[in-house]
C-alpha cells in the first residue's frame, strides 16, 4: 500500500518535471499557481500585449522566464529587431511599472556594423537610458558568461543578448543551459540574433522582425499629417511558439503610450499627392463681432425695386 | 668601453670600476667580459624590490644597485634590527645576491656604510665616527667634488666633519654639507617609496606555501575578514583592492581589483580575487606556491551601514553592485559601461559611456534634464562614425534625397522628414565647421535611416551626404 503511494508520488513528481520543461501546467501545478495569485504573487509572468490574437497564439503572452529569440533577415534589419527588443523591455516596464536596471550585452561585430544603441533613441523608446548597462565583451564565450551571470545575479529586469548569425560556439547546449538559468532566475533573455537563419534552441518563443512602413504622426484630432513618419512599425512573424501554424502581425510601438497596436494597412500614403495649396477648407468669416455697425436704428428697409 | 661592474675575485686582482676594457684585458687576457644590460638591471633591481615589501611598505631605490628599506615601526615584527638585517641578507644569500646592508637613522648613512663600511647596525650614539671613518667617496657627491677634495688630502668624512663649515660651502658648494647634514640627521631626507602606502594592509604568513586557486581564495577570505574589524571601525569599506602574493623562491605577483562599492563582506572580497584570478589563470604562476599573502585596501570610501529591510529592493541593488564588480574584474572596468548625458546638440557628444565601477552613484537623478532634453528624433542605433553614402536627385537647397546608395545598396527614398539643422560648436570644432541637416528617410521597405547634408549648396567644396545612425 504504502510501495504504491510512493510509485504515484514519483509518477507525479516525473509529470510535474516533464510538464516544467514543456512549459505547460498541470492541474495540480494549476492549482498551486492559482493559490500564488491569490496570494498576490503570479508564479508564473506573462507579458501580454493587449491584442487578444497575438496573446492567444503565445498562450496569453510573452513567457519572461526564458529565452525569447527575436530574429532579424539581415544586418539591414537591425534596425527594427533592436527596436522591437527595447520595445518589449519598454512594455515590461509599463505593465509591471518596475524600476530596475537592464543590461544590453553587445555584439562587437554588431556595433561595428549598425551601430551601438544610441541613448537618444532609448528614451525615446521610454526606457531610461541611465538605467541601461551596455557590457561590451571580445568574444562570445564572455558574452555567454555575462549573460549567465546576470541572470543568476537577478540584478536586472532584462537581459538582451546580442548575437549575429548563428555561431558554432552558441549550439543547443549553450542555449539550454542559459534557459535552465532564466527559468531558475525568473528573469527574461532575450536573444537579440541579427541576420541569422532559423536553428534548434531552447528559446520558447522566436519571432522574425522586419521592418514595416510607419504609419503617419496623427493628429490631436485623430486625422493623419500626410507625408509625416510615425511610430515605429515591426512586421512580427511567429516562427516558434506553442502554436503550431507561423503567424503574421504588424505591430506599430507607439512611443508615448509604450503600447503595442495593430498597424492598419498603410494603403494609401499621402506624400506628394495633396495639392500644395488645397484651397480654403474653412467657411468664409462672417458676422463677427469687430464689424463695423451701421450707423442709427434701422428706421425702415430700402427700397427692393 | 669601460667596466662599469666587477666580481668579488676581480675585486683581489686589482681591477678596477671605471677601468677601460683593453687596459683590463691586457692586464688578464682571459676576463669574461659581458655586455651591460640596463634594463635587466633594472628589472631584477625592481624585482627584489617587491620582494622586500615583506618587510615594509616603504621601499625605495638607491641608484642603480641599492634599495632603501623605512623600518620604522616594522623592527619588532622580525624580532629587532640585527635579527631583522641578518633575515634580509640570509634571505637574499640564500636566493643568490651577495648583499650588504646596514641600518642606522639616516638614508644617507646607510647607504653609505652598507657600500663603504662593514654594514650592521648603527646607533644614534656610534653615526659620527662610523660616517668619519669613512672615505669621501661615501658621501653620494658628484665626481668632480670628489675629484677636488681628494686633491686637496681630504680622504675621510672625519676631515670634512672637524672643517668649518662656512669655508667648505663656499669652496665646494652646498651640496656636501646637505650631505654631509643628511647622512648625519641634521638634515631630513625623505625616500621616496616606489608604491603609495595601502591605507590597511593585513597579511598572513604561511608556514606550509599554498598553490591551489581555492587556497587562495580561502586565505584572502580569512585576511579579508581580519581587516574587516579595522574597516569597521573607521566606517570605511574598500574600493580599490590590491592582493599581493610572495613566492617561495622571491617573485612576487600583485593582484588588484576595484569594487563599485564601498566593501567590507570578505565573501565579495574573496570572490572579487576569483574572478581576477579567472582572468590571468595563465599569467599567475604559482611555482613551488606561495608563503606570505597580504591584502592591501589601496583606497577606501565611506560605507552607509544599512539596516537591511524585508522587500528584496536592497538586495538587488546589492546583486547589481556585486555583478558589476565581478564583470570588471574578470573582464575589466571598460567591459560594462553606463550612459552619460552631457551637454550637448552634436549627437555623438551628447551621449558618452562611463564605466558603470567608476560612474557615480546612481541615486534617484533629476528627472528635470530628461524634460529639458530636445524632443527631437534621434536615431536607435547610431553608427560610430557617420559613413558617407551618395546621394541622388536632393532637392537643391535644403531637400531630402530621392535615393541613396549606402553600402553598395541602393535605397529608395519614400518619406522623408526634415531638415534638423545642427550647428557645430565652433568652440571644439573649428569656426569653419559645417552645419549639419539631418533627414529621416525611410526606404520603401520601411527601413529608416538618419542621414545628413554636410555643408550648404554653393559652397566650395560641394556638400556631402553621411549616414549616421538607423531608426526602428
Amino acid at each position: 500500500m504504502a510501495h504504491a503511494a510512493a510509485a504515484q508520488e514519483k509518477l507525479f513528481a516525473l509529470r510535474e518535471q516533464i510538464a516544467r520543461l514543456e512549459g505547460r501546467s498541470l492541474p495540480a501545478m494549476a492549482a498551486a499557481k492559482m493559490e500564488s495569485f491569490v496570494s498576490g504573487s503570479s508564479g508564473e509572468e506573462r507579458l501580454s500585449f493587449d491584442i487578444p490574437a497575438l496573446d492567444d497564439a503565445l498562450s496569453g503572452g510573452l513567457p519572461l522566464d526564458c529565452i525569447t529569440e527575436i530574429r532579424s533577415g539581415s544586418f539591414s534589419d537591425a534596425g527594427a529587431a533592436t527596436g522591437f527588443s527595447f520595445s518589449l523591455v519598454g512594455l515590461m516596464k509599463a505593465r509591471k511599472a518596475a524600476a530596475g536596471p537592464m543590461l544590453w550585452i553587445a555584439d562587437s561585430f554588431s556595433s561595428g556594423e549598425m551601430g551601438i544603441p544610441y541613448a537618444g533613441g532609448i528614451r525615446q523608446f521610454g526606457i531610461d537610458p541611465r538605467a541601461i548597462f551596455h557590457a561590451s565583451p571580445r568574444r562570445l564565450e564572455d558574452a555567454l558568461w555575462l549573460a549567465e551571470g546576470a541572470l543568476e545575479s537577478k540584478a536586472f529586469i532584462a537581459t538582451i543578448l546580442e548575437v549575429h548569425g548563428n555561431p558554432k560556439s552558441f549550439g543547443l547546449a549553450e542555449s539550454r543551459r542559459l534557459s535552465l538559468r532564466a527559468k531558475a532566475a525568473g528573469q527574461p533573455l532575450f536573444l537579440l540574433r541579427h541576420a541569422g537563419e532559423e536553428e534548434a534552441s531552447s528559446a520558447s518563443v522566436r519571432l522574425l522582425v522586419e521592418p514595416a512602413p510607419a504609419l503617419e504622426r496623427s493628429l490631436p484630432d485623430g486625422s493623419m499629417l500626410g507625408g509625416s513618419i510615425g511610430h515605429p512599425v515591426f512586421n512580427i512573424t511567429l516562427e516558434k511558439s506553442r502554436n503550431p501554424a507561423p503567424l503574421s502581425f504588424r505591430l506599430e510601438w507607439n512611443l508615448d503610450d509604450r503600447q503595442f497596436h495593430l498597424a492598419r494597412d498603410p494603403g494609401k500614403s499621402s506624400f506628394h499627392k495633396w495639392p500644395a495649396h488645397s484651397g480654403a477648407s474653412l467657411s468664409a468669416s462672417a458676422d463677427r463681432q469687430d464689424r463695423p455697425k451701421a450707423v442709427g436704428a434701422v428706421v425702415a428697409f430700402e427700397r427692393a425695386s | 668601453m669601460r667596466l662599469v661592474a666587477i666580481d668579488e675575485v676581480a675585486q683581489t686582482c686589482s681591477l678596477k670600476r671605471g677601468q677601460g676594457l683593453a687596459e683590463a684585458r691586457a692586464m688578464y687576457p682571459d676576463i669574461d667580459v659581458f655586455d651591460e644590460d640596463e634594463r635587466a638591471d633594472f628589472a631584477l633591481l625592481e624585482a627584489i624590490a617587491d620582494w622586500c615589501d615583506r618587510y615594509t611598505p616603504l621601499v625605495a631605490l638607491d641608484g642603480k644597485d641599492g634599495l632603501f628599506l623605512d623600518i620604522t615601526g616594522c623592527t619588532h615584527l622580525f624580532g629587532g634590527e640585527e635579527a631583522m638585517l641578518r633575515d634580509v641578507l640570509a634571505r637574499l644569500f640564500q636566493m643568490g645576491f651577495y648583499v650588504r646592508g646596514s641600518i642606522s637613522s639616516t638614508p644617507g648613512l646607510s647607504s653609505a656604510i652598507s657600500r663603504f663600511g662593514p654594514g650592521g647596525v648603527i646607533t644614534r650614539e656610534d653615526m659620527s665616527a662610523a660616517l668619519g671613518a669613512l672615505p669621501v667617496h661615501a658621501l653620494r657627491l658628484d665626481e668632480k667634488a670628489v675629484a677636488s677634495l681628494l686633491k686637496l688630502g681630504l680622504k675621510r668624512v672625519a676631515n670634512l666633519m672637524s672643517m668649518p663649515r662656512a669655508p667648505l660651502a663656499r669652496r665646494f658648494g652646498a651640496q656636501l654639507l646637505m650631505r654631509l647634514d643628511q647622512a648625519l640627521g641634521t638634515n631630513e631626507e625623505a625616500i621616496s617609496p616606489r608604491r603609495p602606502v595601502a591605507s590597511l594592509s593585513a597579511e598572513r604568513r604561511l608556514g606550509e606555501p599554498i598553490q591551489t586557486e581555492e587556497d587562495i581564495l580561502g586565505m584572502t577570505a580569512e585576511i579579508a575578514s581580519s581587516l574587516k574589524l579595522s574597516l569597521e571601525n573607521r566606517g570605511a569599506g574598500g574600493k580599490v583592492f590590491e592582493l599581493v602574493l610572495f613566492r617561495v623562491d622571491g617573485r612576487v605577483f600583485r593582484i588588484s581589483a576595484g569594487a563599485s562599492r564601498p566593501l567590507r563582506d570578505p565573501k565579495r572580497i574573496s570572490g572579487l580575487f576569483s574572478e581576477r584570478l579567472n582572468a590571468i589563470h595563465d599569467d599567475l604562476d604559482a611555482g613551488f606556491g606561495f608563503e606570505l599573502l597580504r591584502l592591501n585596501v589601496l583606497q577606501h570610501d565611506v560605507f552607509d551601514d544599512l539596516q537591511a529591510d524585508f522587500s528584496g529592493e536592497e538586495r538587488r541593488e546589492t546583486s547589481l553592485a556585486d555583478f558589476i564588480d565581478r564583470v570588471s574584474a574578470r573582464f575589466g572596468a571598460g567591459c560594462i559601461q553606463v550612459y552619460q548625458h552631457r551637454q550637448s546638440h552634436i549627437p555623438e557628444r551628447a551621449e558618452i559611456f562611463l564605466p558603470a565601477i567608476a560612474a557615480p552613484e546612481r541615486q534617484p537623478q533629476c528627472s528635470e534634464t530628461l524634460q529639458f532634453l530636445p524632443r527631437a528624433d534621434r536615431p536607435l542605433r547610431l553608427l560610430r562614425s557617420p559613413e558617407p553614402v551618395e546621394a541622388f536627385a536632393a532637392l537643391v537647397p535644403d531637400g531630402p534625397p530621392q535615393q541613396f546608395r549606402w553600402r553598395h545598396v541602393l535605397h529608395t527614398v519614400t518619406r522623408a522628414e526634415g531638415p534638423e539643422r545642427i550647428a557645430p560648436e565652433w568652440w571644439i570644432d573649428d569656426e569653419n565647421a559645417k552645419e549639419r541637416d539631418y533627414f529621416r528617410l525611410e526606404s520603401e521597405l520601411g527601413r529608416l535611416f538618419w542621414v545628413f547634408r554636410l555643408g550648404r549648396y554653393g559652397d566650395d567644396p560641394p556638400p556631402t551626404w553621411r549616414i549616421h545612425g538607423v531608426f526602428a
